[in-house]
């Protein structure tokens, strides 16, 4: 009876292809997984301690900002000068711990090579001071 | 130079005592109404004002005289003639010049259905005082009250179209924004938890970095560690307490402590990268 023998069929193929869609799901979720778990080992076994500190201290400065960021759109941009001042040192730090960054990694050692990482380090520390100052001034 | 100025000004001062007085001679007015009949006509006494002078709307005064030397009958045409018409009440005058023939006559007339721009503003109350002003170069200046004049009151003037901008206005009320609040204290601390929680990510961090730092107690690194403390410290005290002028009198001696103790440690740093020590 081809009448009955056909919804079992449909039945059959539509799952089969639920079937493989789910199994393809969890393959990119693996691979996804596998990926993000490769590079976090690569990046433990290759990365120096030093630059690691850096890094911790980006994350740390990008968390803040966006902390304040959402504090200031969800409760209160009051006292806005204090806002600017928190938000403004965030991202000026950011900016001047990412050039330190890329100044004293040794794989970009061919691009500065004027530069020393001692004399990176001067700079940033010269930087960071003159924005607290600003900082500072935006307090109130 | 000096001694042709003298005698020029010697000659100007003996010729203005002997200058020549001027005079009138035969002044008269003549009132006639707007339908041309003479309504008054009488002869002007220098020394006694005549009945103060009213004209209607509509009426036109006629002023005549000649213009003599006062020791002659020679007429003279002044180098300036006006009449003055003078309210002594308000305090306001009107200068009309009038025009004088070379042989000294002179007539004005006052057509009150077109008043000259020059009169001041009337009263039915009070009269105006007019008066003859002669001046010349070659004449002692004169002046004669010729008589009291009663006008028509005048119109008040037409409202000017910036006249409401001289009252008083009305009060300006600035509108300003409310003043910002301070969220609850519980909004507050839950938001300082949330801005304060990446110090708890940065110290899970350092934990497991570990960083180790062998010569930051040696002789050579940690001045330039307390002078960037101090650096810092200079920074909060100014946010506290201190003025501009201290903080960049303060900061500028620090910035030279530092500046040497930065170089000196991040020297000795360099030699230990490169193996020099």
């Amino acid at each position: 009876m081809p009448a009955s023998k056909t919804p079992s069929t449909s039945q059959k193929s539509s799952a089969a292809v639920a079937s493989t869609t789910t199994k393809q799901t969890q393959q990119q979720v693996t691979g996804t997984t596998n990926a993000i778990q490769t590079l976090f080992k690569a990046y433990n076994e290759t990365t120096s301690s030093r630059l690691k500190l850096v890094d911790a201290f980006l994350v740390f400065l990008m968390l803040s900002g966006i902390s304040q960021f959402l504090y200031c759109i969800l409760v209160t941009n009051f006292p806005f000068n204090a806002f600017l001042a928190g938000f403004g040192s965030n991202v000026g730090q950011f900016v001047l711990t990412a050039s330190l960054r890329a100044q004293v990694n040794p794989e970009n050692r061919t691009v500065f090579k004027d530069v020393s990482p001692e004399r990176a380090f001067a700079d940033f520390v010269l930087g960071s001071i003159v924005l607290h100052f600003f900082v500072y001034n935006f307090l109130g | 130079m000096g001694l042709l100025s003298f005698c020029l000004l010697s000659l100007l001062a003996i010729a203005g005592v002997d200058a020549a007085q001027l005079s009138l001679q035969s002044p008269r007015f003549t009132i006639s109404s707007g339908d041309a009949s003479q309504l008054r006509s009488e002869p002007i006494s220098l020394k006694q004002r005549p009945e103060p002078l009213k004209l209607a709307p509509t009426d036109v005064l006629k002023l005549s005289f000649q213009v003599v030397e006062k020791d002659g009958e020679k007429g003279v045409q002044p180098h300036q003639t006006f009449l003055r018409f003078f309210d002594a009440v308000s305090g306001e005058e009107g200068i009309q010049p009038v025009r004088v023939s070379s042989s000294g006559k002179a007539k004005f007339e006052l057509n009150m259905a077109k008043p000259p721009g020059s009169i001041p503003p009337t009263t039915a109350e009070n009269p105006l005082n007019v008066s003859l002003l002669l001046g010349s170069f070659e004449h002692s200046p004169a002046r004669y009250e010729l008589f009291d004049l009663f006008l028509p009151a005048s119109q008040s003037a037409p409202p000017h179209e910036l006249e409401h901008t001289f009252h008083p206005q009305p009060l300006i009320h600035h509108t300003f924004r409310p003043e910002q609040k301070v969220p609850p204290r519980i909004i507050s601390a839950a938001g300082a938890i949330l801005v304060l929680a990446p110090w708890v990510v940065l110290v899970g961090f350092l934990a497991h970095i570990k960083p180790s730092v062998p010569q930051l107690l040696s002789i050579n690194i940690f001045p330039f560690i307390a002078t960037l403390g101090a650096s810092e410290a200079l920074l909060f005290w100014y946010w506290v307490d201190l003025k501009l002028g201290d903080v960049l009198l303060y900061g500028g001696v620090l910035a030279l402590f530092t500046a040497a103790a930065g170089k000196k440690a991040l020297a000795t740093k360099g030699d230990l990268r490169v193996g020099r020590k």
